[in-house]
């Protein structure tokens, strides 16, 4: 995941995750920048709906547990 | 009045809707939203194409002829006649007009016409999104003037206690009548509609609205494919 911030003011930045099929991990696809849950839902959904995925996800990207980063091991 | 009148009516709000929507594609508060707003538009104007070819199926078309050159026969309310100018236009549509025709397809879904049961499910999918995103812009605050309309509309849309949209429900077409949709309508956004003395007398139960007017001369030129035609190369019977 990349370090780099577009947040202003309340907005939350979040992770968006998706897969094509059952078989295949979840992963990362990009990110969508909201003032709530809600809102990031449909913003995740308007702007990775291209392909057809069989899962999509977000999460906070504040809630990520970072290990290492790159350069730290 | 029939059940396919009411689809038309659905119909052509929902194509107006999206054209709407996809007008602030480059001109809403965030990137994010440029792009909701475009996903949305087409949405709608895929479901506006779905509900023209459940008129068929339906066995009687409402189309005629004149809407092709009188706007005043187009069946979309008094809100989408003109171009939105305030972004606080755009959330009141989305937040409580595209809500109230998704009750009415929830109605029609829940109903006990097949054509409408099998075809307009997926709609309801989609339209989860746009709720999220009409609501959650709602409750960051908006203008009263437009939030009051849309309510307005979307009560005077669902039709009279007395009218077709009832005798529907009675019948078992649709799953719900003009009180259930306000009921659910409201349920759906957590808030009261504000209190409004419709004068069904004045009302027009084929446009489903009070107000007289139409859509815009642009749009409606745009509809009928005439704007296009101004981009398109001179044919070869003009060249020669």
């Amino acid at each position: 995941m990349s370090n780099y911030k577009r947040v202003s003011g309340d907005a939350v930045e979040y992770e968006v995750f998706a897969r094509k099929t059952r078989v295949e991990p979840l992963h990362q696809v990009g990110s969508v920048v909201a003032p709530d849950d809600d809102l990031a839902m449909a913003y995740a959904r308007a702007t990775y709906d291209e392909e057809r995925w069989c899962e999509m996800a977000i999460v906070r990207k504040e809630h990520v547990i970072e290990l290492w980063s790159p350069g730290e091991v | 009045m029939s059940l396919s009148d009411l689809v038309l009516s659905l119909a052509d709000n929902k194509q107006m809707l999206g054209l709407r929507y996809a007008e602030w594609a480059t001109r809403a508060p965030s990137l994010e939203a440029d792009i909701a707003a475009a996903a949305m538009g087409l949405d709608d104007l895929g479901h506006s194409r779905v509900l023209y070819g459940c008129l068929e199926p339906l066995g009687a078309d409402p189309r005629a002829p004149e809407r092709e050159s009188d706007p005043a026969t187009l069946r979309n309310l008094a809100y989408f006649d003109e171009p939105w100018t305030e972004w606080s236009q755009f959330v009141a549509a989305n937040a409580i007009l595209d809500t109230a025709f998704t009750v009415m397809i929830e109605a029609c879904v829940g109903g006990s016409v097949d054509v409408l049961q099998h075809r307009l499910r997926k709609m309801l999918m989609e339209e989860r999104y746009h709720f999220l995103h009409g609501r959650s812009w709602l409750r960051s605050g908006i203008d009263a003037g437009p939030l009051d309309r849309a309510w307005l509309e979307a009560i005077e849309w669902f039709g009279p206690s007395d009218g077709e949209t009832a005798a529907l429900h009675r019948e078992g077409k649709l799953s719900m009548g003009p009180a259930e949709l306000r009921t659910r309508l409201e349920e759906q956004l957590e808030a009261k509609a504000p209190r409004a003395n419709t004068d069904w007398k004045t009302w027009d139960p084929v446009r489903r609205r009070s107000r007289p007017g139409a859509v815009d001369a642009h749009t409606f030129a745009m509809l009928r494919g005439l704007e296009e035609k101004k981009y398109a190369p001179p044919t070869a019977a003009k060249q020669a």
